[in-house]
């Protein structure tokens, strides 16, 4: 298919409006797992997410719909949790990563469910976003960036060092558990557009590249921002015009930009200090 | 005289087993108190029980004539205590030096407000205090360790707290930059006439600098000047 003819395709309408929204406002999230160790918490997200597919499957309902609202649920239990249980959020993901998967065997075998319709919940189509999911999407990065703008000083300090952001005297806890809860809701977001396996795409990759050459936290906010948007919009075009799975050209695009940056990181360093 | 700082009888628990037992200690205004103990003396969870980020199993912390352990908003009272600790956990953290200063006011400016001209200035006289200006818009993570501790002392100043906790501030530092350093605190502490309460496992070292030094062991801290 033609690119011009493609952009045409209201499905391809779609995607683009939900890579723009998504891939500016995703990868804040990654600087959050970064700074803060947080990728157990996002693969228990992952397999929470299924346990709620399977549940949504064995009782006849949407499984997307109850995979999101799982990892709703468990981002909003796991901060608290983690602090009642003295058990790091490291710890008790990986409990929740092994236990969510046995529950999700269990119904898989006790409603004679089809394992592979349940897995679809970990690979999500951009192209096939209907009307709610964009409107999810865009809800979701709106929400993302409008805690990042409010809160921008109270995330610094929090990502920075959670013991001096408490003794300065800020809520650190309740900053802390607003992380792992936006954390958790694009992380379910995500498996909606490109499939929990390539959620790194739009979270985590443009979030690696920007650590490597920012000098601050709105360096890298920014930064990552913009790396999400290109790897976003230049993945789904690339995908259209050679034809192949528009989730991996976004990764194939976000893996690029960090080539980039590796091998151009003291150039990039500089010019990003006299900026 | 009414205390800045009045610990009676804590007992403390981390894990099971009991730190602290039945630990006593206070500080007047602008007195510089010194707490020594070896490693594991439980030093560090003394420091956490005054700004109020530990609560002791038992006894009474008053802190500004208030009661920490029954505050309705800890967040209130601990704006009023800055607190260094002996070193920060995120080296790679993109901070400039200027930034990490001005978190020192992120509590008194307010939940989504943001820093004012005064908040900047406050940071600046900090910086200025401690020698670090020029370093201002340099990345925390690039500066030696002395400078690293520098960053934190002013952020305590910035704080425009009137109790300063000190955990171990040079224990990672060499000789040279120890000795500056705690001439840095002593002239923090004099200057700004704050009360300073500075744990450390070397009571030879303190004892210079301290009004009054207690001696922790065994879960029980005595005076020991």
């Amino acid at each position: 298919m033609s690119l011009p003819a493609g952009l045409h395709l209201p499905f391809f309408q779609h995607a683009l409006i939900a890579v723009l929204f998504a891939g500016c406002a995703f990868p804040l999230i990654g600087v959050f797992i970064i700074s803060l160790n947080l990728v157990p918490l996002r693969f228990a997200m992952m397999h929470i997410a299924l346990l709620g597919g399977a549940v949504g499957l064995f009782l006849g309902l949407d499984p997307m719909l109850f995979g999101l609202v799982f990892c709703a649920l468990a981002s909003t239990a796991l901060g608290p949790l983690s602090e009642k249980t003295k058990m790091g959020l490291g710890t008790l993901s990986g409990f929740f990563m092994t236990l969510t998967l046995a529950l999700a065997f269990i119904l898989f075998s006790r409603g004679k469910i089809n394992v592979l319709q349940a897995f679809a919940i970990l690979w999500g189509n951009i192209l096939s976003l209907n009307f709610w999911d964009l409107a999810l999407a865009i809800g979701t990065s709106l929400f993302i960036i409008l805690v990042v703008f409010l809160l921008f000083k109270e995330i610094q300090a929090v990502l920075y060092d959670r013991e001096i952001a408490l003794s300065v005297g800020l809520p650190e806890r309740k900053i802390y558990y607003l992380i792992v809860f936006v954390l958790g809701i694009t992380v379910a977001v995500s498996m909606r557009l490109i499939g929990a396996l390539l959620v790194d795409a739009l979270v985590l990759l443009p979030a690696i590249a920007a650590q490597m050459i920012a000098r601050s936290l709105k360096q890298m906010f920014l930064l990552s921002s913009l790396f999400g948007l290109i790897s976003g919009v230049g993945g789904l075009f690339l995908s259209l015009a050679v034809d192949i799975p528009s989730s991996s050209a976004i990764i194939l695009f976000a893996s690029l930009i960090i080539a980039i940056c590796i091998l151009f990181q003291r150039r990039l360093i500089s010019h990003v200090k006299n900026a | 005289m009414h205390h800045s700082v009045e610990l009676l009888d804590i007992h403390v628990s981390v894990e099971g087993s009991l730190v602290l037992r039945g630990v006593s200690v206070e500080a007047k205004p602008c007195e510089f108190v010194a707490i020594s103990g070896a490693n594991g003396a439980g030093k560090t969870t003394l420091l956490k029980v005054i700004n109020g980020t530990l609560t002791p199993d038992s006894g009474r912390v008053t802190v500004l004539h208030q009661d920490l352990m029954n505050h309705p908003n800890p967040n209130l009272l601990r704006r009023e205590i800055a607190f260094v600790p002996q070193k920060t956990n995120h080296h790679r953290f993109p901070l400039r030096v200027g930034e990490a200063v001005l978190m020192g006011r992120y509590g008194k400016i307010g939940l989504i407000r943001r820093p004012t001209g005064e908040d900047r200035a406050k940071a600046d006289d900090a910086m200025r205090l401690v020698g670090i200006l020029p370093f201002a818009r340099k990345l925390v993570s690039e500066l030696s360790g002395g400078e690293q501790q520098k960053v934190s002392l002013a952020r305590a100043l910035a704080q425009g707290a009137s109790i300063l906790l000190l955990d171990e501030p040079t224990t990672y530092l060499d000789a040279p930059s120890r000795l500056e350093i705690m001439e840095t605190i002593h002239a923090m502490h004099h200057e700004r006439e704050l009360t300073t309460v500075m744990v450390s496992h070397e009571p030879d070292w303190v004892e210079q600098y301290a009004d009054k030094v207690y001696l922790l062991k065994d879960g029980v801290a005595r005076l020991a000047t």
